[in-house]
């Protein structure tokens, strides 16, 4: 499968416009959450004719990385560009439908990217520094009319650093993609089971982050109410999940009154 | 000093309210949404100090270093505008603005970070990831309009009630109880997340074993290896490194011929 011709290119150069719009969303423009994972994971995959493939990848990243928060000057893991370029390589690396084992091969190569985007979001940062000073510096009749530039200047920073990380995290996958479909049966048997596997390493990084116990009393209690529900009465999946969510906040309200 | 008085018009809240989307858009290490901040109040400062040099000195103050959640930082934008407002009918010291600003900033941000990021967003991210486990192509949309609508109600109201109050944030957690909000949030989140996992036999096949086992079987190995997991971080292991060691795992389990 040719994965650098003519059309391949277009389509990387289109995603990493889009993914640097929709990475704004991140910090610098309305923090509407449609940045997250589960959001730009699908759209990707729709985006390039394989929505199934983006709502996988959406799905065993968005727990992962869903509690790094923009705390003080912490700079967070950036998701965002994970998912689309995880969803990109499987799907352009696929030539089209992405297998599961294509799928998690994408995922894992985000693991590489995130120190990676953590560091140039780190210079951005560091470079926005820079901007305050212009605006300060900006003297005469045009000083407010500075400001709004030397502040909208930002924006162009920060997509940027989405657009380029998109440019060369993309296609450094597809290449990867080409190595990894000539590996033995196991690689991709692996690959297989590491995406099964990550929604619960997901799980674990959120219960970890939210509660201070290892096996937590309201993450029991869900667990044994949807298993319930699910294995003895057969609910329909909705059911299960209003019931569950009801239910964990009445109590929370209890323990509220009662502690 | 100006002592006529002059209001800010509904219109200039529109705009400072459309502004404040923008505040993080010039982001930095040193002063982090300093540049925002001045830029989201200019239409009140525009509208509160005909005088050039008096509204490029007061645009130059609000450029000092200001840090905050981005999204109650709207109640401080509309604090500012009060004291604004009172300074330029000659009711308020030149400081009173800086020093608002200083007092409510770090409270907020505590407040905006644990109800929001720790709260509110954990929780609609575990059921819209639940409901794409379980095949809901609508489940971007199941985590996007429950938050969307939260947050742009709250974001609108901070910035009125930042105004009429003058900044007083006791009366902002009076009408908004944000820390008992985020409390029961997050253990509705943890319930949901322990459901996400009861309902494992549910799932898609794509996450689903190959293996033909019983529900609660694949149900009670997906809470063990969770706990697990969640154990392995707490003794200091990063999602990165459990990744990778996911993926080594089931490299070493699928060579030993062992199909999940």
């Amino acid at each position: 499968m040719p994965v650098f011709d003519l059309h391949t290119l277009i389509v990387v150069i289109a995603v990493a416009f889009g993914g640097g719009i929709v990475g704004l969303d991140r910090t610098a423009v309305g923090q509407l959450m449609l940045s997250q994972p589960i959001v730009v994971g699908p759209l990707t995959g729709w985006f390039l004719g394989d929505a199934t493939a983006g709502m996988i990848v959406g799905a065993a990243l968005e727990l992962l990385w869903v509690l790094d928060m923009p705390v003080g000057t912490f700079v967070p893991a950036d998701a965002t560009i994970g998912a689309i370029a995880g969803t990109a390589i499987a799907v352009l690396g696929s030539g089209g439908r992405a297998g599961l084992d294509l799928v998690g091969f994408g995922i894992l190569l985000t693991a590489g990217m995130v120190p990676l985007t953590m560091i140039v979001d780190g210079v951005v940062r560091k470079r926005n520094s820079r901007l305050v000073d212009e605006a300060l510096s900006s003297t005469g009749e045009n000083a407010d009319h500075k400001l709004t530039c030397a502040h909208l200047k930002g924006l162009t920073f920060f997509f940027l650093k989405s657009f380029l990380l998109h440019l060369i995290f993309i296609p450094a996958g597809l290449l990867a993609v080409l190595l990894f479909t000539r590996m033995s049966a196991p690689f991709h048997d692996a690959m297989e089971l590491f995406v099964k596997l990550l929604p619960l390493l997901g799980a674990a990084v959120v219960a970890r982050k939210l509660s201070i116990e290892t096996l937590d009393r309201f993450f029991l209690f869900g667990f044994i109410l949807a298993a319930v529900m699910a294995l003895l009465f057969h609910a329909p999946a909705g059911i299960i999940v209003l019931s569950v969510i009801a239910a964990g906040y009445f109590s929370a309200l209890y323990r509220e009154r009662h502690t | 000093m100006n002592t006529q008085n002059k209001y800010v018009h509904r219109s200039d809240f529109v705009r400072v309210f459309l502004r404040s989307f923008l505040i993080q858009a010039s982001w930095s290490f040193e002063r982090m949404q300093s540049l925002g901040f001045a830029y989201a109040l200019q239409p009140v400062l525009k509208r509160l100090y005909p005088d050039t040099e008096e509204y490029r000195s007061r645009l130059n103050r609000h450029m000092e270093y200001f840090n905050t959640q981005p999204y109650l930082a709207s109640f401080i934008l509309g604090a500012v505008a009060h004291a604004e407002e009172d300074r330029a009918a000659g009711l308020g010291g030149a400081s009173d603005a800086s020093s608002m600003k200083n007092a409510l900033m770090a409270p907020l941000g505590a407040l905006g970070d644990s109800f929001f990021w720790g709260g509110l967003k954990p929780l609609v991210s575990v059921i819209g990831v639940t409901a794409l486990l379980i095949g809901a192509w609508w489940a971007p949309l199941l985590f996007l309009l429950p938050y969307n609508i939260g947050h742009l109600w709250l974001r609108a109201g901070a910035l009125v009630w930042g105004y009429r109050s003058a900044g007083d944030v006791v009366a902002l957690m009076a009408h908004y109880p944000f820390m008992r909000m985020a409390r029961r949030f997050k253990a509705t989140c943890l319930a949901v997340l322990g459901g996400m996992l009861g309902m494992a036999p549910q799932w898609r096949p794509e996450f689903k074993t190959a293996l033909h086992v019983p529900g609660v079987v694949t149900a009670f190995s997906g809470l063990v290896i969770t706990v697990v997991l969640a154990a392995a971080l707490r003794k200091g292991g990063s999602p990165v490194k459990l990744m990778l060691g996911l993926a080594a795992v089931s490299l070493a389990l699928a060579f030993a011929g062992v199909g999940l």
